[in-house]
């Protein structure tokens, strides 16, 4: 009976963690911690991502995607975008040929993506919230989606 | 079709040339401008395969078998960006356009270079990416000088770009662009040459208003007025012996809509040419003009038809001298995406051309194209 009881509470305790932990999984808006960029309003990220410019101190901001993130690019498409990504992709194509307005740039990981924030500033990228608060080169301008 | 005057001459060395010459200044204007550079390289592949026959007249019956290939390179730095085109196909091989940019604001563009003229809607929502646009054809309206266009496509010269902000997310645009445009030359329109500055071609101004509801979609309704001054090479076809100019005058409108699974595009253009002969003046106008409705069957399948018509310009001795020319077109067209990058497309059409007189050559045609993008 004991034992019973214990593996329960055990069982409750896994089912509150995971609870706990689902409701902190967020998508965020990142940019370099020195950047100039502190706040972009929802209408300016999605210019960005469709390579319209937005400038800030007189320099255009750069948006990075991410590849291989399949679920996050889902939802950063349906959050901020308001596109299927196949729809996105099309878009992207006709506006760098009607107006030469080269793609968002990819990066294949979270690393990669960090870097280029970093070093192409002032740039901006999505990532899971508890990614960018283990990434001491970026800071969270936006949250762009909260588990419900 | 009459020979290409000696000063506008052809050949895989002159583009090879012109293409050394791009990547030259492309590098070159790359060290001047700071931060990191952004670039883009698109590939977009077509193979088209195309059968016309006629019951009326057996000579104008055909089939053929067109790749062409259309790479599209942009560069964005900052405020400095660059776009070159480059088409090659069966039939030629082309600097389509290559122009280099001032981003002054977010509002502002400024080019130079050679581009697409802005009074032409379908030209410019999709110059030559054939993947891109949904039918295979390109209404006649909208075709490009050397395949019986009646206006000018290509502008070497200025242009500038300007979008105000309107109430929510809509916004208004204005573009002016001035420059070198075509010249008449045998059966067609010739545009400028950036190897051949001294060919003789005349100013081409254009201007064109487009206001968009969201910026975010591709909804749009716009004018687009053109003045172009097209010099005469009177020499190179028996038609053209006793004219000097055309001077032509265009006033369109264009709309493009969609409505959950339905697109519509229509563009309405007026033309008004002044052709200069030696006897004397005569005046030429009418209205060429397109609606083309498309439906997302699927996420994969769209249906399309385009009717192409027109006012007066049965009687047109401007577009008589375009015998290639389309004057009428009927057309429905089926199109099956299979991959998020590659496209197969049907297209069935009840065809008219201006032919060599008032009366038109009538045919049909099928066509069946293969599009992709690359990557």
């Amino acid at each position: 009976m004991r034992r019973c009881c214990v593996q329960l509470l055990t069982l409750v305790a896994i089912t509150l963690i995971a609870q706990a932990s689902l409701a902190e999984r967020a998508v965020v808006l990142v940019t370099d911690k020195d950047s100039p960029i502190d706040e972009l309003t929802t209408l300016d990220i999605r210019k960005a991502y469709l390579g319209i410019a937005v400038t800030i101190d007189g320099r255009s901001v750069r948006a990075l995607r991410m590849r291989n993130d399949e679920r996050l690019n889902q939802i950063f498409m349906q959050s901020v975008i308001a596109m299927s990504l196949r729809s996105y992709e099309r878009r992207l194509l006709s506006l760098a040929l009607k107006y030469g307005r080269p793609r968002p740039t990819e990066v294949g990981s979270l690393q990669e993506l960090s870097r280029m924030i970093v070093e192409n500033s002032p740039s901006i990228g999505y990532m899971w919230k508890s990614d960018a608060e283990s990434d001491s080169r970026v800071k969270i301008i936006k949250v762009l989606w909260q588990e419900p | 079709m009459a020979d290409r005057p000696k000063t506008i001459p052809t050949g895989h060395g002159r583009h090879a040339l012109l293409t050394s010459l791009v990547l030259m200044t492309t590098l070159g204007w790359t060290q001047l401008v700071r931060g990191d550079p952004q670039h883009d390289l698109m590939l977009f592949l077509s193979l088209e395969g195309i059968d016309v026959f006629s019951g009326s007249d057996p000579a104008l019956e055909y089939s053929d078998v067109r790749s062409t290939a259309d790479i599209l390179y942009t560069f964005n730095n900052d405020r400095f960006r660059f776009l070159g085109e480059f088409v090659w196909s069966d039939s030629e091989s082309e600097l389509e356009r290559f122009k280099a940019g001032w981003q002054a604001n977010d509002r502002t563009v400024a080019w130079l270079g050679r581009f697409h003229t802005i009074s032409k809607y379908w030209t410019t929502e999709y110059h030559h990416g054939q993947y891109v646009q949904t039918s295979i054809s390109r209404p006649g309206l909208e075709e490009w000088e050397d395949e019986g266009g009646p206006m000018p496509s290509h502008i070497t010269g200025l242009s500038l770009q300007h979008e105000y902000d309107g109430a929510g997310e809509s916004a208004i645009s204005f573009g002016f662009a001035a420059g070198l445009g075509s010249m008449f030359v045998g059966q067609e329109l010739v545009p400028f040459d950036l190897l051949d500055p001294r060919s003789g071609h005349d100013l081409t101004v254009s201007y064109r208003m487009t206001y968009r509801p969201d910026v975010f979609s591709t909804n749009q309704v716009g004018l687009m007025v053109a003045w172009n001054d097209i010099p005469v090479v009177s020499a190179s076809a028996p038609a053209l012996v006793d004219l000097n100019a055309i001077r032509q005058t265009t006033v369109g409108l264009f709309a493009d809509w969609h409505w959950t699974d339905w697109r519509v595009i229509t563009s309405w253009v007026y033309f008004d040419n002044e052709l200069q002969f030696v006897n004397g003046d005569e005046n030429d106008d009418f209205v060429l003009a397109y609606l083309q409705a498309e439906y997302k069957a699927s996420e994969n399948w769209t249906i399309f038809g385009r009717s192409e018509f027109g006012f007066d310009e049965d009687d047109s001795i401007y577009l008589q001298l375009l015998p290639t020319s389309i004057a009428h077109r009927q057309m429905l067209g089926v199109r099956w995406d299979f991959t998020d990058a590659q496209g197969l497309t049907l297209e069935l059409a009840d065809t008219s051309t201006q032919g060599d007189s008032f009366v038109h050559d009538h045919f049909k045609e099928i066509r069946l194209q293969w599009s992709a993008v690359f990557p």
